[in-house]
């Protein structure tokens, strides 16, 4: 049925996700685990208006600060992409774009405090690393113009020869990345910045389930509505609204930032002079009681998610095909609201609910991702052109007609969240789960950023090793698509 | 003299694309290349355009448009290295007067004036072919080399093209596949044939003979 390359990485994946399931805790610990959730979902009738104020003024936040984090990352990485051929640059992006945007927030707490700088500064360097890097790619694909004729002018013939065939794709991918930004800034609460996340959290621990579905929805209607209100005619205004809104930037402190360089990254054994003895203990404790467990957590959850994702996907991109499904629109709906609530927040609901273990997590991470593979291969089934005499049959339509064609691009689809899930993956141990996230966050508490600091490294590392191998696996299947063909989505 | 080459080869890999070309082009010539897809005929003109860059403007086959571009700015891109970069961004942001009227002059004698500030993206293949020669009689270079450039144009509209350019500039080498096109707006026309010359005669001393094997290498 399927070529064999194809089969053969399926079922290496398969195989990873089954030891993965194997040494994955999964467990359920609340006491009631149905209960609450039924309670959660029930109170979707009795929502709460009462706090509608100042959950309007987050919702205010979260939009100014995404917005005015979007236009710098935007400028910064066109910057970036025009000088992405340098290697330093490249190697630089790769480290920035790999630890999330979660991580830099906490960093920044650090150094800046608990403000507006420190929201849009952690938002801009992931976001302007991964902007520049797609628009890099976006700029080489639609490099048409012959090379004989391009003349000694380089700036003219930049603007002239390829910037008119690139912008339209870049400012498509922008507004795609504009609605990460603002799921983005709305986690951002969850550290203690005042956008949708700060209310989300407090009102859940506090079970006010009325409230949370106020802010829920009321993101959801935000999401859902963004091309109305920023778009190519309203972003400009737009921009210069945010940066009026936003009154307190809190301040910049150099002292902290030096202090933070030369003195509370410094790993301690380098700063206090440890004994050679100490020093190797330090180190060894780190690695064998933090990092090794740390890595170990994150691949397994990582790997558990990913199959997980390609299950889901693969049961319920019928749902949104008008192979399948009567009413496609119906099923829209359902994934555009799983797509658009962030893993943090799904991850969050469902740790309240069952408590912690990796489910929440894996759960988290299936719904939200699987859910967009499903739209995009559901789409894909959409163009496919059939037969006239083909089986009316819906099994056997599913695996002798759709599901051949679609596989090897609903592989290049999943090889493109992989990094992605990894990134998530690693951050979702603040909420429990020993992943490295959870080291890192633990570092800070106890306020060890020079652990903080080697085990971010480790956090990038891992995430820019399975960039590599996702890209190896793409060229293995040859399914490597021009991103302003459908990976705006992915990446 | 305009070009020399002297038993020339150019390869790609291992395979030969033109083999032992001897040619010569004098400053004034109209000169047809005839032959049919893979003889050789782009590669020999890419390569003239290497040798002479400055002097010479090159159309393409594949034409060098920019999609998302007007016509007007299309064409004017013959102008980028002569004026300044801040000129250029200027007239790309807001087209200047002076600039419009010149390209409206060159595009209407192509019958290509309504078109103007249409996206080349919209345009049909023949439409396209005559923004491509418009940026050419935009430049201000004396040696025009062009693939086959009139390949998607009617009769009139081809005789049309081949008089603008062979009025405008003072060498001409042009890829064509017609014969009778070539034979009669060209002074000279050279045959190619799997990378080698095979016939480089005046257009007035070709026989009956040369032109059916003219027909035969174009076929």
């Amino acid at each position: 049925m399927f070529a064999n390359k194809t089969t053969n990485l399926s079922l290496a994946f398969l195989l990873v996700g089954v030891i993965s399931f194997i040494f994955a805790d999964l467990s359920i610990s609340t006491l009631h685990p149905f209960l609450e959730t039924g309670k959660f979902f029930g109170s979707i009738v009795n929502i709460n208006f009462n706090n509608a104020d100042y959950v309007i003024e987050a919702l205010l936040n979260t939009i100014t600060i995404a917005i005015i984090s979007i236009a710098i990352s935007a400028v910064l990485g066109f910057f970036f992409a025009i000088v992405f051929k340098n290697l330093v640059i490249r190697i630089g992006l790769a480290f920035t774009r790999a630890i999330h945007e979660l991580f830099w927030a906490l960093i920044f707490l650090q150094i800046f405090g608990l403000n507006t700088l420190s929201a849009v500064l952690a938002i801009i360097i992931p976001y302007s690393a991964i902007l520049g890097k797609v628009y890099a790619e976006i700029l080489e694909e639609n490099d048409h113009f012959p090379e004989e004729l391009r003349g000694r002018d380089r700036v003219s013939y930049f603007l002239y020869t390829l910037l008119p065939d690139a912008f339209p794709h870049i400012v498509a991918y922008t507004l795609y990345r504009f609605e990460c930004a603002l799921r983005s800034t709305a986690i951002l609460g969850f550290v203690g910045i005042t956008t949708l996340g700060y209310h989300l959290s407090s009102f859940f621990m506090q079970g006010y389930y009325e409230d949370v579905w106020l802010i829920l929805i009321l993101f959801y209607i935000v999401i859902a509505t963004i091309k109305y209100w920023f778009n190519k005619y309203t972003f400009i205004p737009a921009i210069i609204a945010s940066f009026v809104y936003v009154k307190e930037w809190g301040e910049l402190n150099m002292d902290n930032l030096i202090r933070f360089f030369t003195s509370d990254i410094v790993p301690a054994p380098f700063k206090h002079d440890y004994t050679i003895e100490r020093t190797t203990q330090w180190f060894s404790n780190l690695f064998f009681d933090e990092i090794m467990v740390g890595v170990f957590n994150t691949i397994v959850l990582t790997q558990l998610a990913l199959v997980l994702t390609a299950i889901f996907a693969l049961v319920f991109f019928p749902i949104v095909s008008k192979k399948f499904a009567k009413i496609p629109f119906i099923g829209h709906i359902f994934l555009v609201v799983l797509r658009s609530t962030p893993e943090y927040i799904l991850a969050y609901i469902f740790l309240q609910l069952f408590g912690p273990s990796m489910l929440p997590a894996a759960l988290a991470l299936m719904l939200h991702n699987g859910a967009i593979i499903s739209f995009l291969i559901g789409n894909q089934s959409n163009k496919m052109i059939l037969r006239q005499d083909s089986t009316k049959r819906k099994i056997e339509l599913y695996f002798y007609e759709v599901l051949p064609r679609i596989y090897s691009q609903f592989l290049a689809f999943l090889f493109y969240r992989w990094e992605i899930i990894m990134r998530e993956s690693a951050i979702l141990g603040i909420l429990g789960v020993a992943t490295l996230g959870f080291f890192i966050d633990s570092a800070i508490a106890d306020f060890r950023l020079d652990k903080m600091f080697l085990l971010l490294i480790v956090t990038a590392l891992l995430n820019i090793a399975i960039d590599l191998i996702s890209k190896k696996s793409r060229d293995y299947l040859k399914v490597d698509k021009p991103t302003s063909s459908c990976g705006c989505s992915l990446k | 003299m305009a070009f020399n080459l002297q038993n020339h080869n150019i390869s790609y890999g291992d395979i030969n694309v033109l083999q032992n070309i001897n040619l010569s082009i004098q400053k004034g010539e109209k000169i047809a290349l005839l032959g049919r897809s893979g003889s050789g005929k782009s590669t020999l003109l890419k390569n003239l355009f290497e040798m002479q860059k400055e002097n010479t403007s090159y159309i393409p086959q594949e034409l060098g448009l920019v999609n998302n571009l007007s016509v007007f700015h299309n064409v004017y891109i013959a102008l980028l290295d002569k004026n300044s970069t801040f000129y250029n961004i200027r007239n790309l942001i807001k087209p200047v007067k002076s600039e419009v009227l010149n390209t409206e002059d060159i595009l209407d004698g192509l019958f290509l004036k309504d078109k103007i500030f249409s996206k080349v993206s919209n345009l049909s293949g023949g439409q396209k072919q005559r923004t491509a020669i418009a940026r050419s009689l935009n430049s201000d270079k004396a040696i025009l080399l062009a693939d086959e450039p009139i390949s998607a144009l009617d009769q009139n509209l081809s005789q049309v093209v081949m008089d603008t350019v062979n009025q405008k500039f003072e060498t001409v080498v042009c890829a064509l596949h017609n014969v009778e096109v070539a034979l009669k707006n060209f002074d000279r026309v050279i045959g190619l044939s799997g990378g080698t010359v095979i016939i480089d005669k005046k257009s007035s001393e070709i026989t009956q003979e040369d032109t059916s094997t003219l027909y035969d290498v174009c076929k």
